[in-house]
């Protein structure tokens, strides 16, 4: 089984390209260190299964869950979002950015429906975090992880 | 014009929506290929569909078979909207009948571009 993985750059890239096509926002994604324990984050996951297993997770605080699903909900500043519109963007959010990651990975392979989950989740522990990127939008921390099966 | 749309996810329907409907165009929306279908069973008669690959109760690529294996729909536009892009799936989905493919994340010139290539825009774009 492969552990390739794509880097912290392809992470950043697909992400920032995914952002301004789709939340539509003039603020910028920027480089930033892990989030603080404290802070309550959104998470969402799909898995790859085939030539290349792996699953990317993205993770945001509720202030960039709420800014995403206005812009990608066309949402009003003034609108808040409830939770099933959240749920709906994070899960596109990670679908769109897991995509792309399979398509830098060795095929073919499938792609599963998007999981959310408003906390952390447990990872699977046959899997191990072969990239990272830190961001910040806005003030609240995004994370975007891809995990990769223990080679055999 | 009209568009019908199929995507599980309401936030990217909305977003094709927004585009489509900056056209001047109508739009219909389904959560599935399945629901998709019984619109068009309905009666539905869109010149366009936009289609997700991956999604619940029927995929995009299931869809794109059944309404090509009909005859009374063959004047309906399929573009497949998706983040399959491995080349194996665009072949699949191009010799199953889908006329386009625009791999997510797309801009909006992106999808009207490809609605000019399939002739989609000729009484449509503004003076």
């Amino acid at each position: 089984m492969s552990t390739l993985a794509p880097s912290a750059l392809d992470l950043e890239a697909l992400v920032t390209d995914m952002w301004a096509s789709f939340v539509g926002s003039p603020e910028l994604l920027l480089p930033a260190g892990p989030p603080a324990d404290d802070v309550a984050l959104w998470s969402a996951t799909v898995t790859v299964t085939g030539e290349w297993r792996g699953m990317v997770s993205v993770d945001l605080a509720e202030a960039a869950v709420l800014g995403v699903t206005r812009g990608m909900l066309g949402f009003g500043e003034d609108e808040e979002p409830d939770a099933a519109s959240c749920t709906d963007a994070v899960g596109e959010l990670v679908n769109v950015v897991g995509g792309n990651v399979k398509s830098l990975m060795p095929g073919p392979s499938s792609l599963s429906l998007p999981v959310v989950s408003r906390g952390a989740v447990e990872l699977p522990s046959e899997m191990t975090e072969a990239s990272v990127l830190h961001l910040d939008w806005c003030g609240a921390p995004v994370r975007v992880r891809v995990l990769t099966a223990h080679s055999s | 014009m009209q568009a019908l749309i199929i995507d599980d996810s309401r936030a990217m329907r909305s977003i094709l929506r927004r585009i489509v409907t900056g056209l001047g165009w109508t739009t219909a929306e389904a959560g599935d290929g399945q629901e998709a279908l019984d619109l068009l069973e309905g009666g539905l008669v869109p010149d366009l569909c936009l289609i997700d690959w991956n999604m619940p109760v029927m995929d995009g690529y299931t869809f794109v078979q059944r309404v090509r294996a009909e005859q009374r729909w063959r004047d309906v536009t399929l573009m497949m909207v998706t983040t399959e892009s491995e080349h194996g799936q665009i072949v699949r989905a191009l010799a199953a009948g889908a006329h386009e493919y625009v791999i997510k994340p797309f801009t909006a010139e992106a999808i009207v571009e490809k609605l000019g290539l399939l002739g989609l825009l000729d009484q449509e774009v503004p003076a």
